[in-house]
């Protein structure tokens, strides 16, 4: 008994050892970038670069305060487009998913191997290829210089289908047969039992998926300066040259902070989910 | 499965709903991805051209596949260099993430910290922000790939030595050192697939261990005989991820020749068949790992 106890402890320290040294490989660029959002401009242009900022200063808030301020488009305008285009992307992405790898998972209707497999190639395809063809489409759809330019392909990303799938699959059919005979119709089950057991996973995917709308620039579908989105109008103000690399420092850790914060949210409530799904077998 | 204990009529509804359901999805799937390929394939037999009415195409056959490979100087060298890398990668990455997951899904103090700062690569990695440090000139400067190597060189070279005087077989060592060199890369690259790890891991039924203590099992082979079999579907999901995601991410060496050849030198016939031969490979492989690994995925029931 001691000697499984000493182990223990052992085991426990080189755990915390390796998490210390991983956490500090993966922190290095955050910290870096959090510093740099704090440094005057001549400490940012030095070389080799400085860590820590030595006179911490507000300036490049204030600087890029000002800028923002400044733009013709009022800067909400491009917040706005931004949060409206992530907020309905990711949901239509996680429920249209969702819906179809259900199905797939626990229905086995006549082609549905047959789909999965054409989804599976289609991840694999160089995206770059596509692109023409695509805008075409959207072009047919009048979709160009819309939101929905970006919204509506998002819907249809494989990734969600491929990643909900595989936790679908997991999910036991007498459950399922059970909620069928107490009379809950498909959508019912769908919604009251399949989604919370799969929480995990969608709130993972939420994390990807917004991770992926936030930073979605879409300058080749969008051209009218109100639709823009938050990374274009960034990118318009960090173009000013040399004199806007403190701004630009502040940029970048903006730009990380709502994917990050969603991130902790989701992260804390899949812990809450462990410990309140209790009917499993 | 228990479609057998229905009638025709009631089996025949349940496809029904199946279609209904994945309807939504395959609506846009066809619009904004099937349809794209399909046109590809149009594009890669043809020579485009642009024109002020619209795309011109002639016809031309083969030629863009067979000049791929007999004649292009670039596409054949960088295709064995992108599969080899990938060869090396992925193993590590799904070890590293893996390893990584069971560790953070463990419970003490500052969980929650630890796995928001694994997850740090993924946020850091996205296109925006790459965009806004390119402006950066001091950002530009360290992210040389000369300055990387020898910042991790450094690390690197003790190793080295160690392994190469050791007792080793010298085949083993080159992989080591070559892991060691990639450990910032596989880091950046395996964000998703701890999280997909994780999330395996959290809908394991804690009743399983809990009867599993109780039969005197321990934490060691609790870990072999529960949480491996029951993550082993993932182990799959997270290969396909981690081939998919190294063949396509921006930064390999292929994608940047295909998007050269599309959208610089305006080829898009071209461009369209190296995608097709790229897309060919990596579906040749994935379909030799599945293969493979089908029979050793438990699936519990």
């Amino acid at each position: 008994m001691a000697q499984k106890h000493a182990r223990g402890v052992f085991g426990n320290l080189s755990n915390l050892v390796f998490l210390l040294l991983m956490a500090g490989i993966f922190m290095f660029p955050l910290v870096f970038i959090i510093a740099r959002a704090f440094m005057p401009l001549d400490e940012l242009l030095r070389f080799p670069p400085l860590f820590f900022p030595r006179n911490p200063t507000f300036q490049n808030f204030v600087d890029l305060a000002n800028l923002m301020a400044g733009s013709w488009v009022p800067f909400g305008r491009y917040i706005f487009n931004t949060v409206f285009i992530t907020v309905v992307g990711s949901f239509g992405h996680i429920m249209v998913a969702s819906l179809a790898a259900y199905v797939l998972a626990k229905h086995k209707f006549p082609g549905a191997t047959a789909m999965f497999t054409i989804v599976i190639f289609s991840l694999m395809f160089a995206p770059q290829v596509t692109m023409i063809p695509n805008y075409l489409i959207l072009t047919r759809l009048r979709f160009i210089d819309t939101y929905w330019a970006l919204i509506i392909p998002a819907f249809a990303l494989p990734i969600g289908l491929f990643l909900m799938k595989q936790f679908m699959e997991q999910l036991h059919d007498s459950l399922l047969e059970s909620a069928k005979i107490d009379g809950a119709n498909e959508l019912t089950i769908f919604m009251v039992i399949a989604m919370p057991m799969v929480k995990p996973a969608w709130l993972t995917l939420m994390i990807i998926s917004v991770q992926q709308m936030w930073n979605m620039d879409g300058r080749s579908y969008i051209f009218t300066e109100q639709y823009k989105m938050l990374p274009i109008a960034f990118q318009q103000i960090v173009q000013g040259g040399i004199a806007r690399t403190g701004p630009a420092a502040v940029n970048v850790l903006v730009m990380l902070i709502v994917p990050l914060t969603v991130f902790l949210i989701n992260q804390a409530r899949m812990v809450e989910t462990m410990a309140t799904s209790g009917l499993k077998e | 499965m228990f479609a057998k204990y229905k009638s025709m009529g009631l089996s025949h509804k349940k496809n029904m709903v199946g279609y209904a359901f994945i309807s939504p999805f395959l609506l846009g799937f066809f619009l904004f991805f099937l349809r794209p390929l399909i046109q590809s394939i149009i594009f890669s037999f043809n020579d485009l051209t642009v024109t002020p009415e619209g795309l011109q195409y002639e016809f031309i056959g083969w030629e863009h596949y067979s000049y791929s490979f007999l004649v292009d100087p670039e596409f054949r060298q960088i295709l064995i260099q992108s599969i080899v890398d990938m060869l090396t990668n992925v193993p590590i990455i799904i070890i590293f993430s893996f390893f990584a997951a069971t560790l953070l899904n463990q419970s003490f103090k500052g969980r929650f910290l630890a796995r928001a700062i694994f997850f740090l690569p993924v946020i850091l990695a996205s296109g925006i922000i790459g965009q806004i440090e390119q402006n950066d000139a001091i950002l530009q400067m360290m992210k040389n790939p000369a300055d990387d190597a020898a910042n991790l060189g450094l690390m690197t070279f003790d190793i080295e030595d160690l392994l190469r005087n050791s007792r080793v077989p010298p085949q083993f060592a080159e992989y080591v050192i070559l892991a060691i060199d990639r450990i910032y890369q596989v880091i950046n690259d395996s964000g998703v697939q701890i999280l997909i790890f994780l999330a395996g891991l959290q809908s394991i039924p804690s009743s399983l261990f809990e009867a599993a203590k109780v039969e005197g099992a321990t934490a060691w082979e609790g870990f072999w005989k529960i949480t491996f079999p029951m993550v082993s579907p993932l182990i799959l999901v997270n290969m396909i991820y981690s081939i998919i995601d190294s063949f396509t991410k921006s930064d390999n060496e292929l994608m940047e020749f295909i998007h050269n050849k599309a959208f610089v030198l305006a080829n898009f016939g071209y461009a369209s068949a190296l995608s097709w031969i790229y897309m060919g490979v990596i579906v040749g492989m994935l379909i030799v790992i599945g293969l493979f690994y089908r029979k050793r995925v438990f699936y519990h029931e």
